[in-house]
């Protein structure tokens, strides 16, 4: 099946907070597909559904159906711990666990059966996310030291030891200084040959940059001061950029605005 | 240690005299009143309240165990209800939902049941109700506060690293195992109180145990004894208990990580 995810008149509210209202599309395998729009849209609620992390917020409802390699995710049937091993996820935040370097990136595999090789599958994990030169010799040391870039990669490097199908990545970059940045980048770029990636991000410039297709999301206002996420319009990333269809893209692409 | 030490009871007779109780209760208590109306203090009801409540508690407890001393097999009644007494306790200040009541009763329990099974079979206390039961009811009520102090501990980690608690849940752990990776921590941050109670034993307070035997007609060292096993008994208590707490309850709060609420989509 091509398509990863399908979204259909999806709307997921908190309590009396409309985030994300009607929103359908399809999530094609492969590359990197981009969620942009300004704050509070619902970004990184929409991300949060792909992997159910949103049940762990009280309140939280959703309407319509979600698919994942043409499986209802919400359905009853849903292997909970099966969908979060495939679609594994990247914070905002870097969110290293308090263990050393080598138990963050074996606290997956760990988990889903150790495999007969540990040893290699770290290494093999922190070589895909560019960390291992770096930490080879402070495996054993906690994770915590490291730097916001090294942690971010590391927490890639977890997410890829549990051999994911899709990783979720939502703003990876913006606690991190320009050249950290353009590693995390570059590394994403390269996993977007083998990973399909779902990537939110503030930073227009890398979403024209890095990938593959962009959806925008506004915020929409009512007259009784609430608000709901919607999706505006998506596509090829070049088209969004270059010849949006919709007014408020084209404001929001143009005007660099955040 | 010979057995003699603590056997008080057969040889130190203790007089109390209802009436003389009553006139010094009744003298406590308006002195009490008194100062708190002459300082301007509040709660005085609350006062009169608590010292009510502890009165009706306190004869109406010693009438139930005086017939137990008659009716060993009643004690096991007594504790069995004592222990669902605490586990809903416990559980209510954690605020978990029926299946953390059972993890909670079940911590609660094999602490308890570990301590007074160790200090029964050695011998240490005399196999009978009127031994068992009261240190068997302190053990319990240790663990309770344990179970309380671990549990809401584990929430409260979990609730404030989320970020670090949905990594875990992201990599497909399920929410127990996750819960996990928190239990050590909030275990170990239950023992504090009660490590410095021990550690403090005799110099910033004379512990309950020691006070009441010595009141009691009991020798110094015949109390100390006693009082060591109930202070060592609590720290096996607390090691299980907030061990078995942490493990056994769901480390979220009952609204959340059930699955999310679906509706069909509107058209
Ligand atoms: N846990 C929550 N409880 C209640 N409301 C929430 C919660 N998380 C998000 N919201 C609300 O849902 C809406 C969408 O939030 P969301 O975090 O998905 O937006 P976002 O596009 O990711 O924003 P940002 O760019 O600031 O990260 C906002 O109005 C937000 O206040
Ligand atoms: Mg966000």
């Amino acid at each position: 099946m091509n398509d990863v995810f399908v979204l259909d008149h999806v709307s997921v509210s908190y309590g009396t907070t409309t985030a994300l209202r009607d929103v359908s599309m399809t999530i094609p395998r492969g590359g990197i597909t981009s969620l942009i729009g300004p704050s509070g849209c619902g970004k990184s609620t929409l991300l949060r559904t792909l992997n159910r992390l949103n049940d762990l917020v009280a309140g939280a409802r959703l309407e319509g159906t979600v698919t994942f390699d043409g499986a209802d995710i919400h359905s009853p049937d849903t292997d909970l711990v099966d969908l979060r091993r495939r679609v594994g996820m990247v914070f905002q935040k870097p969110n290293p666990f308090p263990k050393s370097v080598y138990d963050n990136v074996a606290y997956g595999p760990r988990l889903h059966g150790s495999p007969i090789d540990l040893d290699g599958l770290v290494e093999r994990s922190l070589v895909r996310a560019g960390l291992w030169d770096e930490v080879t010799d402070d495996l054993t040391k906690p994770a915590t030291p490291l730097s916001g870039g090294q942690q971010q990669r590391l927490v890639i490097a977890r997410c890829l030891a549990v051999e994911p199908e899709v990783i979720l990545m939502d703003e990876p970059t913006a606690s991190l200084d320009p050249v950290a940045t353009a590693t995390i980048e570059e590394l994403t770029r390269e996993l977007s040959a083998i990973y399909t990636i779902v990537l939110v991000t503030h930073d227009l410039r890398q979403a024209a940059r890095i990938s593959d297709r962009t959806a925008f999301f506004a915020a929409h206002a009512h007259d009784d001061d609430t608000r709901h996420g919607e999706l505006v319009e998506y596509g090829p990333t070049a088209e969004i950029f270059d010849s949006p269809a919709d007014e408020r893209t084209r404001e929001y692409v143009t005007g660099g605005r955040d | 240690m010979s057995p003699t030490s603590i056997t008080t009871r057969h040889n130190a007779h203790v007089d109390v005299n209802p009436l003389r109780t009553g006139i010094a209760l009744a003298l406590l208590l308006s002195a009490a009143f008194a100062v708190m109306t002459v300082g301007g203090l509040s709660y005085r009801r609350e006062m009169l309240i608590a010292a009510a409540r502890a009165f009706v508690q306190l004869i109406v407890v010693a009438l139930v165990i005086a017939w137990i001393f008659t009716h060993p097999q009643g004690a096991f009644l007594y504790l069995g209800i004592m222990l669902i007494v605490a586990a809903y306790t416990s559980n209510r200040r954690i605020g978990g939902d029926n299946r953390d009541r059972m993890g909670v009763l079940l911590a609660i329990f094999l602490g308890a049941a570990a301590t007074t099974t160790i200090v029964a079979v050695t011998g240490a206390l005399e196999f009978s109700a009127q031994t068992l039961l009261p240190f068997a009811a302190q053990m319990i009520g240790g663990a309770m506060t344990t179970a309380s102090l671990a549990g809401v501990r584990l929430r409260d980690d979990v609730h404030d690293q989320l970020t670090t608690f949905e990594g875990y849940v992201a990599l497909g752990a399920t929410y127990q195992q996750a819960g996990r990776e928190f239990a050590k921590r909030a275990s170990e941050k239950s023992l504090f109180p009660t490590l410095d109670q021990t550690k403090s034993a005799g110099l910033v307070t004379l512990p309950g145990a020691f006070v009441g035997m010595l009141l009691g007609g009991a020798s110094p060292l015949a109390a100390a004894q006693v009082q060591l096993l109930v202070l060592i008994g609590l720290l096996l208590v607390q090691a299980i208990t907030a061990l078995v707490t942490t493990r056994l309850i769901s480390p979220l709060p009952p609204d959340l990580g059930r699955s999310i609420a679906v509706t069909e989509a509107v058209a």
